[in-house]
């Protein structure tokens, strides 16, 4: 396990970002995955030692994230999730430079600027000015200053925000490629399923700063509940309550449509039962697709 | 832009721990500054107060040379620790200072705050100590070029000039006091320039503000000393207080009629201030509460 976590919790003062999360991450790729403001990139940050955790602790590689920031900084490679530059120089001079504060010797660090830079497909402009740089080149930017020092630990934040589709394509065939292949584990924050279903083989569900599900992609994918949509007449409150002491998760949408989630182990006739039992009427039944989309947007409770 | 066949490659050198982990912060520092526009210019321009002093002490060693110009009753100045101090504390030399800054030091943090650069150094094994050296190293460098270096050359072509050792056997703590005020006035600075880099996103700003503190403390004591006539109000120009300082340094009458400690302590007084707010102000994420 590289990165352990346990019970971290953060406020930016009011905004309570981090409300107990613990993680335990196998290697490999791993998909953040949450709603805007579900406290993803405070979580990064805490794993940075950016910001101190009010409460908890963790470590990476064995190195407390509270004390051994520096042992744990030479392991990692960090791609921000904003827009960051360093006026004046140019693609070759600011990756070369900042592996250079990572460790590496001069001449080394401005070959490897060079060969990371081709990587990300920007050895074309790798000669401009920064300052000129559209948002999809510095996104492949980002990307190659967190490779430059052959990291063995990524967390990339966003990767894949202002990109065009092929832009996008390319990014997430590049961490692919840098995941399977390379050895390097990653860790990936999105809001977008589809990136993190192409990348990851695990993924963890943040929503507003608790850890709403996680577990292997396909697994969670294979996982077995159905999802049934109906509409009732009458006695609403003590037929969901009973549903819900059977385990199923309920959805109250706005306009009268419920989505209950039935685990494998469980039929819909426990519905139809209850329902007859409680004297409500059913008026509407449709058993749904179900998918990780769906476990994505029920366990975040948007639609 | 299209993906290369190629695909990751390892790196299989090591990497290494330095001495100083912020040396590269300097060194592109530096660089950075000296491609800016008219900067190589300008910053030869700071030269010119150290080729007057050394003409000085030339014309003062071959008086006889030059008595169709002077007689030597008549000599305006004699080189002796006050030379030496009307060079490092003089007007003009204070000025060009705070002009280097202006190109040299406003950038320096507002340019990271501006650009979100911080998270990208403090993701590398580099501690906030580390920044600061390098940021506050790349001031070192300007001024000590403009202070420190022609004020120790100085004295050196004092001695060649003269071909004795007579000078150093009179004022022998005299090179201790051209180090010491060099050093003092650039740790000022850099805290002054790096306070002020931090205050704002917009280096812009900061270049305004570095100009405009420094002449704006000085006016200040001119009015309030124009009104109230009391020397002690000296004490609110940031060049008076260095004047003051540098006059202590190299056992001259103090310009201002006040205890040259009380500028020291000031100035003390505003680097801790300094580095206790960029302490709190730089920071891998800027939290918003
Ligand atoms: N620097 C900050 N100062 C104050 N509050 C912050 C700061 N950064 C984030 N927050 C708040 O903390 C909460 C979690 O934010 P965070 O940026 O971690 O979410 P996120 O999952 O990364 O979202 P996104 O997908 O939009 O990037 C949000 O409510 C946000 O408003
Ligand atoms: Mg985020």
């Amino acid at each position: 396990m590289s990165i352990e976590v346990n019970n971290i919790k953060f406020s930016y003062g009011r905004i309570q970002a981090l409300d107990g999360v613990d993680l335990s991450l196998p290697g490999g790729a791993v998909g953040l995955l949450g709603p805007n403001g579900a406290g993803k990139s405070t979580l990064i940050r805490i794993l940075l030692g950016f910001l101190v955790p009010d409460e908890g602790d963790g470590d990476i590689f064995g190195f407390d994230i509270r004390t051994r920031q520096t042992d744990i900084r030479r392991l990692i490679g960090y791609m921000p999730e904003d827009d960051c530059l360093i006026p004046g120089m140019d693609a070759v001079s600011f990756t070369s430079y900042l592996g250079e504060l990572s460790g590496m010797p001069r001449q080394e660090a401005m070959k490897r600027a060079h060969e990371v830079l081709y990587y990300v497909g920007l050895e074309e402009s790798r000669y401009r000015l920064l300052q000129t740089y559209s948002s999809g080149m510095k996104q492949r930017l980002k990307l190659a200053q967190a490779l430059v020092h052959d990291p063995q630990l990524l967390f990339l934040d966003e990767p894949t925000s202002g990109l065009d589709p092929q832009g996008r394509k390319e990014i997430l065939e590049l961490i692919l490629d840098i995941s399977s292949k390379k050895n390097i584990q990653i860790l990936i924050s999105s809001h977008i399923l589809s990136d993190i279903e192409l990348t990851c083989s695990y993924v963890v569900i943040l929503d507003k700063g608790r850890i709403a599900s996680r577990g292997e992609i396909d697994a969670l994918r294979r996982m077995d509940y159905s999802l049934y949509e109906l509409r009732i007449k009458g006695g609403k409150e003590t037929f969901l309550q009973d549903l819900n002491g059977f385990g199923y998760q309920i959805e109250e949408m706005e306009d009268g449509l419920i989505r209950i989630y039935v685990p494998s182990d469980r039929t819909p006739r426990d519905i139809l039962e209850t329902a007859v039992g409680r004297d409500v009427q059913i008026r509407h039944f449709v058993r749904s697709r179900s998918s990780l989309e769906d476990l994505f947007a029920k366990v975040v409770g948007a639609d | 832009m299209s993906i290369k066949e190629k695909g990751y490659t390892h790196w299989d050198g090591e990497l290494e721990s330095r001495r100083f982990p912020w040396s590269p912060i300097m060194r592109s520092g530096i660089r950075l500054t000296f491609k800016k526009k008219f900067f190589k210019l300008f910053f030869f321009l700071n030269l010119i107060p150290a080729v007057v002093y050394l003409a000085g002490i030339y014309i003062s060693e071959r008086l006889e040379d030059f008595e169709f110009m002077i007689r030597e009753a008549s000599m305006p100045f004699k080189v002796n620790p006050a030379y030496f101090n009307s060079f490092l504390s003089g007007d003009y030399l204070l000025f060009m200072i705070v002009m280097i800054l202006v190109f040299a030091g406003a950038g320096l943090i507002a340019d990271d705050l501006k650009h979100n650069s911080l998270q990208l150094y403090f993701s590398r094994p580099l501690k906030k100590r580390d920044y600061f050296m390098g940021k506050t190293s790349i001031v070192f460098f300007f001024l000590l070029i403009v202070t420190l270096v022609p004020g120790l050359v100085l004295f050196l072509m004092k001695l060649i000039f003269a071909g004795n050792f007579k000078f150093i056997q009179d004022y022998p703590w005299l090179p201790l006091s051209i180090i010491g005020y060099s050093v003092l006035l650039t740790a000022f600075f850099a805290c002054y320039a790096l306070f002020l880099s931090a205050l704002s996103r917009n280096s812009r700003y900061v270049a305004v503000m570095t100009f405009g503190m420094y002449l704006f403390s000085d006016i200040l004591y001119a009015i309030f000393n124009g009104i109230f006539r009391k020397p002690a109000f000296a004490l609110m120009s940031i060049k008076a207080n260095l004047q003051q300082i540098g006059a202590a340094f190299f056992g001259v009458k103090l310009p201002y009629d006040v205890p040259w400690m009380y500028s020291f302590v000031l100035l003390v007084l505003f680097c801790g201030v300094a580095v206790i707010f960029l302490s709190r102000r730089v920071r891998g994420v800027e939290v918003v509460r």
